[in-house]
C-alpha cells in the first residue's frame, strides 16, 4: 500500500453568488493545483465530493468541473453521503495511486447554500437549516424536515442520560467562535458570542439554540493526493497516516445507545492503528461539527472523556484558543464555513503547513480530521463516521 | 397549509396502509416473534428464511415512553407556521422498536423523557397520522 499524501489546497470562502458549482470546484481545483506545484496535465483524476451523490443527475455528472477545467482525467467519480465524503475520497485516491491508475487526483467539494437560501426567500431564512433531503420521506408530515429536526435528539438523550447541560453546550459554542474571531475568512469573524449571550437565545428547535447549529456558507475546498514518492519534491507535503471508517445504520433504532455515541469507535481504531498514535500525539482536532452536540460525543467517543462526562471535561478543558485541546481551530461548520468534513481537511492542512495565519499552533505535527455523515433523515441520523490522521512527517 | 404527505415505498406501505385503517402495526418475525419498527432483519441468530425471515405486519400495543425529544419553536416550512412550537420525539414502544412522530395534546414545556405515551391515529388536514398523546401509568 502506498503512502499518501497531501500537496496541494485551494480554497474559497464568502458568497459565491452567481456562479455555478462546477465553476467554484473547478477555479478551487486550479488553486490546488498550482498549490501542488503541478501541471493541471498531471491530473489523471478526479472525485467531486457532494452532499448527496444523486444531484444534478447524470447531466450534472457529465459536466462536471474536470471538464471545465480541462483536466485530462481519466477517472471522475460524485461522491456523496453527507460529511465523509473528504475522507472517503482520500481513501479512493489511495486505491487509484495504488494501482497506477493516476499520479494525481484532485478531491473538490463546496457548497452554495448561502447565496441559495438567500435566492430562495420562502425557507424560513433560519441559520443553517437548509432543506437537505430533496424527496420527502415519512418523516415529512411530522415536521421532522431537517438534520436539526432529529439530530437535536442526541442532545436530548444526552442531558437526560448524563445531566449535560445547555451551558455545556454553549461552552463549545462560545470556543469554536472564539476561533472564528482569528480567522478572517469565517462567517462569524468579528462577532464575538458570549456564554450569557448565548444562554438568552430563543430555542430553534430544543434543546438547540441557533448557535448549536451549524452555518451555511458559500465556498469550496479541493486538494491534490498523491503518493510519498512523488510528494517529496513538493513544497508542503502533508502525509495521510490513517483513515478509518464507523458506520451504525444496521444498529438505528435497535441499539439504543447509538443517541449518545457516534460510529467512532472502529473508524478511530482503524485510522490510530495505521498510523501508530494514540490520542497524546494529535496536536489539533478538527472534529465534524454541524451541532454542538456533536462535538460534545465525539470528545467523549474519542477518549478524551469518559462516556458521558464530556461537560465536566468542558467546564475543566479549554478547547478554544490558547486551551490545552484546541479543537476546531479555524472556527469549524458551527463559526465559519460548511464544506462537510473539507472543513476541517483545509484547516488541518494549514495548521500543519504552518499557515494559520492569526491562529497558528506551536509545534502542530499531527492533525485529526473526522467526517459525521449519512442520511440526513430520522432514522439515519447520519450514522456514518470517519477518522482521518494527518503529519508533517 | 397542506401537510405533506409520507414517502410511502414498498417497504412501510403495508404500515401506511394500516394507519389509514386505524391501526398501528409493527413488523413481526415469523421466527421468533421480535418486533420491529422500520422493518428489518431479524436481529436473532436464527436463519432468516424464507424471504426477509418471514416478517409480517401486526397491530402493536401502540405503548411506549418518549425515548428522546426536541421541540421546533420554528417553522422550517410555511407549512409550519400554525403548528409551531411543536414537538418532535422517539417513542420507545413497549415491544421495544423506536417510533418517530409527534407528542400532542400536551404543553410542550411539559414533555418529559420517559413519559408515558400512546399511539393515536389522528386525522390531520386530511392525512392520517399516527401520533403519540400522554398516558398515563394505568390509564
Amino acid at each position: 500500500m502506498t503512502d499518501l499524501a497531501i500537496v496541494g489546497m485551494g480554497m474559497l470562502t464568502g458568497t459565491q453568488a452567481g456562479r455555478s458549482m462546477r465553476s467554484i470546484l473547478a477555479e478551487a481545483s486550479r488553486l490546488a493545483i498550482e498549490d501542488a506545484g503541478i501541471d493541471r496535465s498531471q491530473v489523471t483524476a478526479a472525485v467531486e465530493v457532494r452532499s448527496a451523490a444523486g444531484r444534478g443527475g447524470r447531466a450534472g455528472s457529465s459536466d462536471a468541473f474536470p471538464r471545465l477545467l480541462g483536466l485530462p482525467v481519466d477517472f471522475y467519480q460524485p461522491i456523496g453521503r453527507g460529511g465523509t465524503g473528504g475522507a472517503f475520497a482520500v481513501a479512493i485516491a489511495g486505491m487509484l495511486i495504488d494501482r497506477g491508475i493516476a499520479n494525481y487526483v484532485v478531491i473538490a467539494g463546496g457548497s452554495l447554500d448561502y447565496s441559495e437560501s438567500k435566492r430562495a426567500k420562502s425557507s424560513s431564512g433560519a441559520k443553517g437549516t437548509v432543506r437537505i433531503e430533496p424527496e420527502g420521506y415519512w418523516g415529512r408530515p411530522f415536521g421532522d424536515l431537517r438534520a436539526v429536526s432529529h439530530h437535536s435528539f442526541f442532545a436530548s438523550r444526552h442531558m437526560h442520560e448524563y445531566g449535560t447541560t445547555s451551558r455545556h453546550l454553549g461552552l463549545i459554542a462560545t470556543q469554536l467562535r472564539d476561533w472564528a474571531l482569528l480567522n478572517p475568512q469565517a462567517r462569524y469573524y468579528g462577532r464575538p458570542l458570549t456564554l450569557e449571550q448565548y444562554e438568552a437565545e430563543d430555542y430553534l428547535v430544543y434543546p438547540y439554540r441557533r448557535d448549536d447549529v451549524c452555518v451555511m456558507t458559500d465556498g469550496a475546498v479541493a486538494m491534490v493526493v498523491t503518493g510519498a514518492d512523488r510528494a517529496r519534491d513538493s513544497e508542503h507535503p502533508v502525509s495521510v497516516r490513517g483513515i478509518g471508517f464507523g458506520e451504525a445504520m444496521a444498529q438505528l433504532w435497535w441499539e439504543k445507545r447509538n443517541y449518545t455515541s457516534l460510529a467512532v469507535q472502529n473508524a478511530k481504531q482503524q485510522a490510530f492503528g495505521q498510523a501508530g498514535i494514540t490520542l497524546d500525539d494529535i496536536d489539533c482536532v478538527q472534529f465534524y461539527d454541524c451541532f454542538t452536540g456533536e462535538v460534545l460525543l465525539q470528545l467523549e467517543d474519542y477518549g478524551w472523556a469518559g462516556k458521558g462526562e464530556g461537560g465536566a471535561f468542558l467546564e475543566s478543558t479549554r478547547i478554544g484558543p490558547g486551551g490545552t485541546l484546541p479543537v476546531n481551530t479555524g472556527g469549524g461548520l458551527m463559526s465559519a464555513y460548511h464544506f462537510g468534513d473539507l472543513t476541517g481537511f483545509s484547516e488541518a492542512l494549514l495548521q500543519l503547513r504552518g499557515q494559520a495565519t492569526g491562529r497558528q499552533l506551536e509545534n502542530c505535527g499531527t492533525a485529526l480530521v473526522t467526517g459525521h455523515g449519512g442520511e440526513v433523515l430520522n432514522p439515519g441520523m447520519c450514522s456514518a463516521h470517519s477518522t482521518v490522521v494527518l503529519s508533517t512527517e | 397549509m397542506t401537510v405533506p404527505t409520507p414517502n410511502i415505498d414498498n417497504d412501510n406501505r403495508a404500515f401506511w396502509e394500516g394507519v389509514d385503517e386505524g391501526k398501528f402495526l409493527l413488523a413481526r418475525c415469523g421466527v421468533c416473534g421480535s418486533w420491529y419498527w422500520p422493518i428489518s432483519y431479524c436481529r436473532q441468530a436464527h436463519p432468516a428464511a424464507p424471504f426477509m425471515g418471514d416478517l409480517s405486519w401486526v397491530e402493536g400495543s401502540g405503548r411506549g415512553a418518549v425515548f428522546a425529544f426536541n421541540v421546533h419553536h420554528v417553522a422550517l416550512e410555511g407549512w409550519l407556521a400554525d403548528r409551531i412550537p411543536y414537538v418532535n420525539a422517539i417513542i420507545e414502544l413497549d415491544e421495544g422498536p423506536m417510533f418517530g412522530t409527534n407528542v400532542v395534546d400536551c404543553p410542550t414545556g411539559e414533555v418529559r423523557v420517559g413519559m408515558p405515551v400512546r399511539i393515536v391515529i389522528r386525522d390531520v388536514d386530511g392525512v392520517k397520522l399516527p401520533l403519540a398523546v400522554p398516558a398515563p401509568a394505568g390509564a
